[in-house]
Parts: structure tokens; sequence; C-alpha cells
């Protein structure tokens, strides 16, 4: 039963075995397992339950109903924008269905680094080949690749360097473009209309509009949550609900977790680590209309610069992003060009004409979640050091796959106006482009902010998932991985959080054994 | 100190205050003789009374949209008051970073050799003062340009007159009735 929370003054009190607060990859995937196996399931989401019929695919409307503060959320000094969704169903409402098993070096530097030795493809395999399936992830067609798709191709190709369709989460997609808006066809195969359907119809009950307060506890454990029940439009309060489970598993993302840790424990752990692998955004005009808005965002990931190569002596040479295909809508895409003016206006006459990619750096350098002394929660994240040089190498790399393609010019939409036409104009481009707040930046993979770990010192939950001194609180979304995963991280917080559910429902089994 | 404190009060509203040396230098633009206030229009163009902006903040959301829409079929007064009403439902901490943003915007050009409000400009030159401020060496500063652009963009392309311009044909909701696949929720309240 999926029940709304909206509008609703009441106050509601629940009893269960396990209360999820999160609807998305972690909490979907966790939740359905369990209740599938029997366990009584509360599911508590802080956003509102929205439909296919509610999709209008307009970005106002996409922004406004189901992105964290409205589609308006930045760092505090408003050099990174953060793209979550907040909506039952997670950000797999509007991601892009991107569906990477995690890379085997990640897992390796996680188990070695970290302590967490069942990160490893024997135990992680038999849980991803269950949600491919469930999901329908193949590798994306030809037919969902639009012309921008194909021209990134062709560059790649013409160049040498190695690039994949990547596995995507939909069945029958028609391709009409939007998926980032919402699915408004049910063909992108989102926690929505996967596993939360599933929960309801094996008796759990999922909350929405209803955003966790308190933690419940006694005796250094955790016995429930506490929410206030929240008007949609204004998230004021208007009734609450109480739901008291022996075990919590927070999946509410790396934001909301990290929110509702910092308000309810102290541990110096939760929010130092803060990752989103930062995207920029690259532009080519290919001088003709191309189509970019239908398909699917991204046919085509560049993956020949994953890994950071470094000369002699050590020092960085290059690498550490992959590169994915793209398009946005015209709001969008109009904040994210450069300039104002007439000369902006110029830009976006030329819509139609755009090519995209965007980066997914793997940074060294995490930022940070806290809690101002007003009570609301801030981040801080600096692209630097390194991390800078990434960014810089991609742009390059970008510039020089659109030429190759064809592109008449290619933008790199800094506050300098830096075009490039040749080779020669690549070798201008510089760290002044991506200092904060040259150009536009952002971040969509948040990660890490209450991470699994041995050593209680660096991370918030041991490796089976429960913090290291709260019992029976656990944590099972892209907060609690360890670090970035260098490429799209749903399908690998799809599979931790189904771990955690298959160990979680094996102790249980044991203590009633 | 935790990392789920805030050191040294780095906040978000304390980061954008220091854009331009901050609200002292703000304070005192605003009583030169000509930083002494003018009349804004106490309600938006449309006649609707403003929700969250004071009329001051409005006149230089509008001016702001003047100076950087240009040959946009979109009106800056609609902008201005489609940023109003957005900052009445997204809550803080972007209302007060963007009211002083705004703040800043308007006082700025009165420490420069401009000496005039922001509001008092031209078009020509108010796109001048906002090319230096992002361009400039300070991150504040870039910021606050970012900030300010990003709202006005993006409120005046999901206009639908914009269309014309871009050639963005719409989405596919208004333009062609395909139907949902059925999913069953297993019982909806």
């Amino acid at each position: 039963m999926i029940i709304q929370g909206a509008g609703r003054t009441d106050t509601v009190r629940e009893r269960a075995d396990v209360v999820v607060v999160g609807t998305g990859s972690g909490g979907g995937t966790l939740a359905a397992y369990l209740a599938e196996r029997g366990w009584d399931v509360v599911m508590v989401e802080k956003g509102g339950f929205y439909r296919a019929e509610d999709f209008s695919q307009r970005e106002e409307d996409a922004m406004a109903d189901f992105n964290g503060r409205r589609g308006l959320d930045a760092t505090v000094d408003n050099a990174v924008f953060l793209n979550y969704a907040e909506a039952v169903g997670g950000c797999t409402v509007h991601y892009w269905g991107d569906s990477f098993r995690t890379p085997t070096d990640r897992l390796a530097r996680w188990r070695s680094e970290h302590g967490l030795d069942w990160m490893i493809e024997s135990e992680l395999d038999p849980h991803w080949e269950s949600i491919e399936h469930e999901l329908g992830i193949h590798i994306t067609p030809e037919r969902l690749f639009n012309e921008n798709n194909r021209l990134v191709r062709e560059g790649c190709e013409k160049l040498g360097i190695e690039g994949h369709a990547p596995p995507t989460a939909r069945v029958d997609c028609i391709g009409c473009g939007w998926t980032q808006f919402g699915c408004s066809y049910n063909r992108k195969t989102s926690q929505l209309i996967t596993t939360i359907p599933r929960v309801s119809k094996a008796g759990g009950r999922i909350y929405s509009d209803a955003r966790v307060m308190k933690l419940l506890m006694a005796g250094g454990r955790v016995t429930g949550v506490e929410a206030a029940l929240v008007d949609r439009a204004t998230k004021s309060a208007t009734g609450s609900l109480r739901v008291d489970a022996p075990i919590v598993v927070l999946a509410g993302g790396a934001l909301g977790t990290a929110d509702i840790l910092l308000r309810n424990l102290s541990d110096d752990v939760v929010g130092r680590r803060f990752y989103i692998n930062p995207h920029y955004f690259v532009w080519a005009d290919f001088g003709r209309e191309i189509d970019n808005v239908t398909g699917v965002p991204c046919a085509y990931v560049v993956h020949g610069f994953r890994h950071v190569q470094r000369d002699s002596r050590g020092d960085y040479a290059g690498g550490g992003y992959i590169m994915l295909s793209n398009h946005q809508s015209p709001a969008i895409a109009g904040v994210m060009l450069n300039g104002i003016g007439a000369a902006h206006t110029d830009r976006m006459k030329r819509y139609r004409q755009l090519g995209s990619v965007m980066s997914v750096i793997d940074e060294e350098h995490p930022g940070r979640v806290f809690l101002g002394r007003d009570g609301v929660r801030r981040t801080e994240f600096t692209v630097k050091g390194v991390d800078q040089l990434k960014a810089v190498d991609y742009l390059k790399n970008a510039s020089r796959i659109f030429l190759a393609a064809g592109a008449s010019e290619v933008w790199i939409p800094d506050v300098f106006g830096t075009t490039v036409r040749s080779e020669s104009d690549i070798a201008r481009i510089g760290v002044r482009s991506v200092q904060p707040n040259a150009q536009f930046c952002a971040g969509s993979h948040l990660m890490g902010t209450a991470p699994m770990g041995t050593d209680p010192a660096d991370s918030f939950a041991g490796p089976t998932g429960e913090a290291h001194r709260v019992r029976g609180l656990y944590v099972a979304d892209g907060a609690a991985l360890p670090g970035s995963v260098s490429v799209d991280p749903s399908l690998t917080i799809m599979g931790v959080a189904r771990h955690i559910a298959a160990r979680l429902h094996e102790r249980r089994g044991r203590a009633g054994a | 100190m935790g990392a789920g404190s805030d050191p040294g009060g780095v906040s978000r509203r304390g980061f954008l205050r220091g854009v331009a040396g901050g609200t002292a230098a703000v304070a005192v633009a605003s009583v030169l003789p000509a930083g002494c206030a003018p009349a804004y229009p106490d309600r938006r163009a449309d006649g609707r009374t403003l929700e969250v902006l004071t009329p001051k903040e409005y006149a230089v959301a509008r001016a702001a949209a003047e100076a950087m829409l240009v040959d946009v079929p979109v009106s800056p007064d609609d902008v201005a008051g489609s940023i109003d009403a957005e900052l009445a439902l997204v809550g803080e901490p972007i209302v007060t970073d963007m009211k002083t943003v705004l703040s800043l915007m308007e006082h700025g050009p009165l420490l420069s050799f401009r000496r005039k409000r922001f509001t008092a400009l031209t078009p020509a030159d108010r796109r001048e003062v906002l090319e230096d401020w992002a361009k400039s060496r300070y991150n504040l500063r870039r910021a606050a340009f970012q900030a300010l652009k990003g709202f006005i963009v993006f409120f005046a392309y999901i206009d639908d007159s914009t269309r014309s311009l871009t050639g963005f044909d719409g989405a596919w909701p208004e333009r062609f009735e395909l139907p949902a696949y059925d999913v069953d929720f297993g019982g909806i309240a």
C-alpha cells in the first residue's frame, strides 16, 4: 500500500520488522528483497508519489516536483549544482538508467583500503544478475542512438578511443528523450515501477511526503523513527508518523541520509567525505540541425580515459574520467551555455545544432556535508588539485572527439567564451576554465557521506552496513559507498543494498533457528 | 571540529555576503548620494503583489533580465516575477542568498567608476557590470553572477514563446498521446 502523507493532519503509528528510509536504488532494492521473504516492511519517503501521468516532462515541473530543493540546490559557494531526486523511487525517477557493475579495480580498492572483503565479483555477481533480470537491463540498442550519440561514437572511432553503448534499465523504450524528467510511459524500469510495487504487494506500507526527523534510540540501539508528514508544495509539517522497528535502514541518498545522521548523532565521520563525480559539459556546433533531443541522452559512453595515466616521475599525465553523451532541455542548456546578451541568444538559436558530452570525473578530493548554525544542511565541494587537471584533460579530449566528428566549433562554456576550432585552440584550455564558478558544474552521483569500512575512525558503518556505534541502524545507499565508483553508481548501490538485505535475512534465519 | 558543524561561519549565506566586500560595503554604498533610494515599483508589472522580493530586489532582477536577455521573446517583468514566485516556494538557504545577490548587484556599481546603482545604468552598462563580475578574480563575484544568470535564463527559456528561437518542438506528452504501460501499485491511499 502506498500511503500519501501529503495533507494528512493526524498522527500515524506503525510497527514493523524493518523501517527503510528512502525509496531509491538502495531502499527499493533492499525493501523488496526483505518484503518478498516475509519481513514486515515500512518505507518512509521524504518526497511525493508521482506516476507516469504526473510527468509532463516539462523541466520546470520536474525540478519543482521531485528534484531536491526544487532543483536549485548548490554548494555553499554556488560552484556546483547538486542534482538529486526526492520522490517515491528516489533518483531512479530522473536517472538516465545507465547500469554499470562496479569496476573490478574499484572493488579491489575498497577491499584493500576499507576492509570490505565481500566486495568481490563472486559475492556481488549473483545479486547483479538478479537485479539486471528484474529491471530488464540490456545494452542500449542502436535504435535509441540519436545523432549526438552517433557523432560522439564516430569521433571516438576516428581517434581510436574506447567507448561502448551502456547497459540500460528500460523495457520497450520509445525514445522520447526526456527520461530525466520522469518516464511518462513506464518504460524506464525505475524503482518507482519495479521494487516499490513489489514491496506494496508483499504487504509493505510505503509512506510518501514523510520527512524523518528523529531516530528513536534506547540502550545503544535504534528502535524506530519519527517523521513529519509534510505538505507537498511547501514542505511544511501537517501531521506525524512514528514507526517502531528493531532495524532501521537509512537509504535516503548521500544527502538525505547524512542530513538525518547529522541531526541525530554525533559522529565525526558523517559528511566528512562527499563524492559527486563532477560533471562539466562541452558543446559542439555542427552547423546543421542534428537530432539531439530524442532517443536516450546517453547511448554512448567514452571509457578510454577512465584510468589515470602517470608519467615516468609519477606525475599526472591524463585520464581519470569517463564521458557520457548528453542532451539537455532548452532552459537547462541555456543555464549551462556561456555568455549573456546577444552572444548567449545566438548560442540558443543554435540549440538544435548542438552536440554535447558531460564528464564523470573520478575525483580524489571529496567535499563535505554539514549543518549550518541555522540547522540547514549545506555542502562544500571544490574541484581542486589533480581533479582540476582531470577536468582540463577532459575538456581537451571532448573537444578533440567533436572536432573529429565534424563539428565546426566546440564550446567550452566558461566565462571566457573559450571556443575550439583546431588543435592549437585546445592547447589554450587551462585550469582557469575549471576554477569555481568559471563555468557550470554539476554533481549527480552523490556518495560517501556515511561510508562502510572496518575502521570506526574512518567509517560510519561496518562491512554489514550496520553502524559501528548504534546497533540495528544500517546504511544501504550511496552514502554507504566508501568512495567514488567512477561510473554511474546506481547498480553498485543496488548490488550493495541487496547484499546487505541478504545478510540481514540470513542472520534472522539463524536467530530464528 | 566534526564534519557536522559549521567552522568559522563559512555558511552559504555568510559566503555570499562576502561578495564585493560584503554587507559593509553595501551599507556604505547605499548612503552615497547616488545611492539614496529611488522610487522602486511596489508590485509586479502584472499588478500582482510581490511574495518574497522587496520592490528594490524585484527591480534589480528585472533590470538584470533586461540586460541578459537580448532579442529573447519574453518579458523581463515576467522573468523577475517568476523568480519571486519560485523563491516563495523554495525556502532557505536559497531565498537569503538570492536576496543578498540582488542587493549586492544593485549597490556594487556605486563603488566603481560608474557611481550609479545597477538599476540606473543603461542595459549595455549593466551587461558590462555583469561581464566584469563573471570574469572577476574573486570567486564570490563569479558566484553571484552565476546564481543570477541561472535564475534568469532558466525562467526565460521555460517560456514556450522561446521555442521559436531555439527550434525546440516541446516534450512528447504535449504532442503525442501515447499510453503508459500499466503498473499495479497494490493500493494507493
